[in-house]
């Protein structure tokens, strides 16, 4: 294997666009992507793409169709359907093309558009053996309610409050105002988010994140191509993907399940254990060694639990880092300087780009006014759902 | 309950029905011992020595709250209820056979569930139509004697 640049990365704004199709959401981010990179379309040699929530034929076929859109070249295309993890999937089947040495330059690409509301089931018979029809008609458990559950335990074994809960919002507010590509650029106040809707309870509409319209791309190369277009190239240390191992009690991240086995919570048996304990082994680096995180805050529980897994704090002490300052800009460990899902919005074939993208632009010093000082280990937590993780290291 | 409709499953092989006792209906691994709920959705343990032995089983009707949220909102289809629309509580409940399953948790106020508290299975509507009553499994705290 050999190593991975970040040449360039590119964004769709998060939102609602109900006049643009996924494909003009995926071609606007390459397009971003290759004049950040410095390459033509030209120089793209392989492509890892991937939509989800859009469905369908079309939906199943976002690289083809970005690609007719660029220009075809005759390129192999991927197309990665993984639920939520599909970004995650883009991103390190473009990264084994480049690290594997199949090509020199390729390029993740993921974009989606998503209805207002819960995801609903998309099975057109409601039969009795489709486990997501069954979750729908026969128990009503739309995805939120899944963290809110899991949530709920939480404020039981840690003394978690509904304050917690709300400060996590306030905290990514603070930060997803200075991102021109988030949805959400309100600074939200503690006592506008405990107003806010109860959805699922504990979880209240500004604890949870907005299903949203958008696209990112990332191109990756070998070193070789990184350093004809830059002095200080962005290295993808590792992008590690992987699924829960027996055991895990973890229930929150399991649609469209409805059964869960007991027992007590074995975090480095979740799929994000798994996933950060693989990226810390490939990249030779560990919790203690980074500048900043970005974790896929689907609720504002996520993020407090994904603390945790990915080995920020210990185990229950999610909440003290957040009330001491430490995962602010400006503190010990800032987590989610892009504002995170709370404040982009969740397209979920889009999350794992914008996560790159966003550590990509703190490690080069170009993230404006939300730049964490002398930043040079980012990681990102890349969600996906019935056990399903990313987890990737970026360094310069 | 309207005496004059039908009272039938939303969907079918999910719970005993009809049934005094109503039971779900799961399956269990002779090999690995695991058990499944719905009885199709099969996760083995890793080292099971052979994936062959799946039986069906009823679970036990009685378990333990693990947890639970309210959903404030209408879910969309395929998720129906009487309209209009009231806030239901969803819970969690542990079985003896280590499983957690999810069901509505119906019979008592929402302020009063608590982790650990002892449920028990009961079938109940869940929508209906001109003829029909559409039934779905759900958890009731045990009434004490």
């Amino acid at each position: 294997m050999r190593e991975v640049a970040v040449l360039g990365v590119g964004m769709h704004p998060f939102g609602k666009f109900r006049d643009k199709t996924f494909v003009d959401l995926g071609v606007f981010a390459t397009r971003m992507a290759l004049q950040d990179a410095g390459l033509r379309w030209k120089d793209i040699q392989g492509v890892a793409a991937g939509c989800f929530v859009w469905g369908g034929l079309s939906g199943m076929l976002p690289g083809h169709q970005i690609a007719a859109t660029m220009g075809e070249t005759g390129i192999p295309i991927v197309n990665v359907s993984n639920a939520c993890a599909t970004p995650a999937s883009a991103l390190r089947t473009a990264y084994q093309m480049v690290a594997y040495g199949s090509c020199d330059v390729a390029l993740a690409v993921g974009s989606d558009k998503a209805p207002e509301g819960f995801l609903p089931s998309i099975s057109v018979d409601e039969s009795p053996t489709d486990i997501d029809v069954v979750r729908w008609k026969m128990v009503g458990a739309p995805n939120p309610a899944y963290f809110a559950i899991q949530a709920r335990d939480r404020m039981e074994r840690y003394g978690t409050t509904s304050t917690d809960l709300a400060m996590v919002k306030v905290k990514n507010s603070r930060h997803g105002q200075h991102n021109p590509y988030a949805r959400f650029r309100k600074v939200y106040s503690m006592e506008e988010v405990l107003a806010s809707p109860m959805v699922c309870d504990p979880l209240q509409l500004y604890m949870i994140a907005s299903t949203s319209d958008g696209g990112g791309a990332v191109i990756l190369s070998s070193m070789d191509v990184a350093r004809r277009h830059t002095t200080r190239p962005v290295r993808l240390a590792s992008a590690a993907l992987a699924s829960t191992k027996f055991g895990s009690s973890l229930m929150a991240h399991r649609p469209p399940l409805i059964s869960f086995l007991a027992g007590l919570l074995d975090l480095s048996k979740t799929e994000v254990g798994v996933a950060a304990g693989r990226a810390y082994e490939e990249s030779g680096l560990g919790p203690e060694d980074l500048d900043l995180v970005e974790l896929g805050d689907g609720s504002t529980w996520h993020e407090l639990f994904l603390s945790e897994v990915v080995g920020i704090c210990k185990e229950g002490e999610a909440e003290r880092l957040l009330r001491e300052g430490a995962t602010s800009i400006g503190g010990r460990i800032p987590v989610n300087t892009s504002g995170g899902l709370s404040s982009c919005g969740e397209a979920a074939a889009t999350q794992a780009l914008a996560m790159v993208a966003e550590v990509t632009w703190q490690l080069r010093g170009q993230a404006g006014p939300r730049q964490v000082e002398n930043a040079k280990v980012g990681f990102c937590q890349l969600p996906g759902a019935m056990g399903n993780s990313g987890a990737v290291v970026l360094k310069v | 309950m309207d005496q004059h409709k039908r009272q039938i499953p939303a969907l079918d092989g999910f719970f005993t029905w009809p049934s005094q006792e109503p039971a779900l209906i799961g399956a269990t691994c002779r090999s690995c011992g695991q058990y499944f709920f719905p009885r199709f959705v099969i996760m083995h343990d890793p080292d099971c020595e052979d994936r062959e032995q799946v039986e069906e089983v009823l679970l036990s009707r009685k378990g333990k709250l693990w947890s639970h949220t309210i959903i404030h909102y209408q879910p969309p289809p395929p998720f129906r209820a009487p309209e209009p629309f009231q806030p239901y509580c969803l819970g969690v409940v542990e079985l003896p056979e280590g499983i957690r399953i999810m069901g509505q948790v119906t019979g008592c106020k929402m302020e009063q569930l608590r982790p650990g508290m002892d449920v028990e299975l009961v079938v109940e509507m869940q929508y209906e139509d001109e003829d029909n009553e559409y039934l779905t499994w759900k958890f009731r705290p045990v009434v004490k004697k």
